[in-house]
């Protein structure tokens, strides 16, 4: 059996008296996508922010490829270095820079020599279609475009995972419906471990290999998708 | 190992030592000492003169108040509620008042009234600071007056007249912030020093300068400014919790209802009149005044020194306090909101601490033995006198400018692989950069027209062009301190008036 890429072992994160997260556990395997579907308020955001390492837990552990990166009220591994591309629900695209200075920014922080940037940088923006869009700032895109750049951008850095955080909320229903296969097209062919929270049962059916339910900081069920194929 | 968290650690407290050394320890000093001084302070405490003197400031600071809400709060409604032309333009030049040395209004006045002797006395002061601070209620009015939801109007335009809904719709949902503004006013009016002392009104300002500068009696001026400091830091921490508590009324959607709209007419007679008494009167009477003068290039000349010398040390002042107070307001907004309201409660309270008792406490601080004592004497006061004044205000701008900046874009620059120092410098910064040119400006002008620090700290001989212009006003002819006092209010209003047609034309292109 493959080990899990993905390893949250009995993760608690408490706001004040309230559990928000209650002893949670949950393996993902390498390339799958898993959806996370729940009611607003579950904790959905709160255990990404966690395994990205934005909040500390209060008790458990999250292993990345092996990697064990936190520990209860410990940070081993810093968000920067964990190796993670995030689409935040707000998409938070730097708005003073262009699409591709976003890109570039995060090949950058990783050291990579300005040549080999380019060169990556180019190569992400045409499988994500967004090529003709480079040199244009956030306020200069639709929604949908907006989407794809702030994918392109999680995924410029060869992220071992990626973590997505209901990126499709502020969407129309026929944009999100392009967007969605965009984007499960990109994740295939980048073959990245993803998480993906949402609320909506469309995207769950849409997307997953895996839905697997949230109810009160706990997962309460999971269902395999029979029509997809399994794992790369 | 961890670097991300570690150089974010070093730099806020960095800045965080920066801001208790200059801003609050030499306050602290001051009330330490003071409460220390057991028999002055129950020698002052019996004192008749002491309770005039406690009474004389409350006046001048309700005074100002009142003139600046009753200018200013019809000012705001009417920049936020009228069709008038050119609103931009005419909010620019309302604000222009604040942005001037007090002082330099009420020379204005006294040239206005010449020796009839009636712009003197408590009403005088008053009125003066009432005109220069009026801004501060005017520009609170019309945010508060903009943010109310045009539902809410609506709703109750349905069932009552429009004076009904303005006074019990509006006013009330606005009176927070404009009572908070007025509240920073008093503070503001209690702490000026050179408005009363100009005018010949005994304030506790004028008392702790004179204790200290002519009677040299330290202890005095350390207790003198007791009653001062607790009234302004009671009343700033006030207005910073009325401020806060100010009625949320959910998500505004659409601008204000326009059947509460003010006519143009009487808009702009309201305009015209505040106008031109608060800046067209004043111009012109210290135009007319220094037509006398014989030649402007003596005049210059004269005072080139004490003109370099503030442009110098504003400009090194302004550049330390921006530095610093990026940090803490990056700080501001980043931690929990009822940590913030406390760090913005603080900030405030401790921007209306008077200059005299900031010059005071840096005086008691620096001057002895030791390395201290190398710096005291130095321009270097000056600056520090600087930073201790307008670092919190500035604090207070730039945590405003970064709570606009999304945590997530910092966070997706971290899970970029970005530290924090990268994160701060490439994606923090560079969505502040207005907002950091703005509070270079703003505490550049301040510091430019500073007076009640430098009259204390300022090493013997040098000179910056405040002090220059107050000590000329009793020792020389009127023509060359109005000339002087022209002079420095244009070397303050026409780069901002430069920068400001410069930001409106880039903000209208398409």
């Amino acid at each position: 059996m493959t080990p899990p890429h993905l390893s949250v072992q009995r993760l608690t994160k408490r706001f004040g008296s309230h559990a928000v997260l209650d002893g949670l556990s949950l393996d993902v395997s390498p390339g799958r996508l898993v959806v996370l579907v729940g009611p607003s308020g579950c904790g959905k955001t709160t255990l990404l922010r966690v395994i990205a390492g934005l909040d500390l837990m209060d008790a458990g552990e999250v292993w990345i490829a092996g990697r064990q990166v936190g520990a209860a009220g410990r940070m081993l591994v810093p968000p920067n270095q964990r190796q993670i591309g995030f689409v935040f629900q707000d998409l938070a695209l730097w708005p003073h820079m262009t699409v591709e200075q976003q890109l570039d920014f995060v090949l950058a922080s990783g050291g990579i020599p300005t040549a080999a940037r380019r060169a990556r940088t180019q190569a992400v923006l045409a499988l994500a279609r967004i090529e003709p869009l480079a040199r244009r700032h956030p306020h200069e895109l639709s929604g949908g475009e907006q989407q794809r750049a702030a994918l392109a951008r999680a995924l410029v850095g060869r992220p071992q995972l990626l973590l997505m955080d209901e990126p499709f909320s502020s969407l129309d229903a026929e944009l999100r419906g392009a967007v969605r296969a965009d984007f499960r097209r990109l994740q295939r062919e980048a073959q990245v471990t993803t998480v993906f929270v949402t609320h909506d049962r469309d995207d769950a059916a849409a997307l997953a290999d895996e839905v697997i339910e949230m109810r009160d900081g706990r997962l309460t069920g999971s269902t395999l998708a029979a029509t997809r194929e399994g794992p790369p | 190992m961890w670097h991300w968290r570690s150089s974010r650690t070093l730099i806020i407290g960095t800045a965080m030592l920066v801001f208790g050394l200059c801003s609050l320890l030499p306050s602290l000093y001051v009330l330490v000492t003071a409460l220390a001084d057991v028999d002055g302070l129950s020698a002052m405490l019996l004192d008749a003169r002491q309770r005039r003197l406690l009474s004389t400031t409350a006046a001048v600071g309700l005074g100002a108040m009142a003139v600046a809400a009753a200018a200013g709060v019809p000012l705001g409604a009417i920049l936020a509620r009228s069709s008038l032309p050119a609103r931009g333009a005419i909010r620019a030049g309302l604000t222009a008042p604040v942005l001037l040395p007090p002082y330099i209004v009420a020379l204005a006045w006294t040239y206005l009234a010449g020796h009839s002797g009636w712009m003197s006395g408590l009403p005088a002061v008053a009125i003066v600071l009432g005109l220069v601070l009026y801004p501060i209620p005017m520009l609170a009015a019309e945010v508060a007056i903009r943010g109310v939801d045009a539902r809410l109007e609506e709703a109750g335009l349905l069932v009552a007249t429009r004076s009904h809904v303005v006074r019990r719709i509006t006013l009330p949902l606005v009176a927070p912030q404009i009572l908070a503004a007025s509240l920073v006013v008093f503070v503001l009016a209690i702490s000026d020093f050179a408005v009363p002392g100009l005018l010949g009104v005994r304030v506790y300002t004028t008392e702790v300068f004179t204790a200290f500068a002519a009677l040299y009696d330290f202890p005095r001026a350390m207790v003198l400014a007791l009653p001062l400091l607790l009234l302004c830091v009671g009343v700033g921490s006030t207005a910073s919790m009325v401020m806060h508590a100010a009625p949320t009324v959910g998500r505004r959607v659409t601008r204000g209802s326009s059947l509460l709209n003010i006519p143009n007419l009487a808009a702009g007679v309201a305009v015209v009149l505040v106008g031109a008494a608060a800046i067209a009167l004043p111009g012109a009477v210290l135009v007319n005044e220094a037509s006398g003068v014989r030649s402007w290039s003596g005049v210059v000349e004269g005072s080139a020194a004490a003109i370099w010398n503030s442009l110098l040390l504003a400009g090194v002042g302004a550049t330390l306090v921006v530095m610093v107070a990026v940090v803490i307001g990056y700080a501001a907004a980043r931690i929990g909101a009822r940590a913030a309201r406390m760090v913005d409660t603080l900030l405030i309270t401790v921007f209306g601490i008077p200059s005299t008792i900031v010059g005071v406490g840096l005086i008691a601080l620096w001057n002895r033995p030791g390395p201290a004592g190398s710096i005291y004497g130095t321009e270097t006061m000056l600056v520090l006198g600087y930073v201790a004044r307008y670092l919190p205000v500035a604090a207070l701008v730039m945590a405003a400018a970064m709570r606009h900046v999304p945590v997530s874009h910092e966070e997706a620059a971290a899970v970029s692989g970005a530290g924090w120092l990268r994160s701060a410098w490439c994606v923090v910064l560079p969505q502040i950069r207005l907002a950091m040119a703005a509070t270079w400006i703003l505490t550049f002008i301040l510091a430019f027209g500073e007076l009640g620090v430098s009259l204390l700290v300022a090493p013997p001989g040098e000179s910056t062009l405040p002090i220059r212009v107050y000590t000329l006003i009793a020792n020389a002819p009127s023509s060359q301190v109005a000339a002087l006092a022209l002079l420095q209010a244009a070397t303050i209003l026409i780069p901002v008036a430069l920068l400001g047609t410069l930001a409106a034309s880039r903000w209208s292109e398409p």
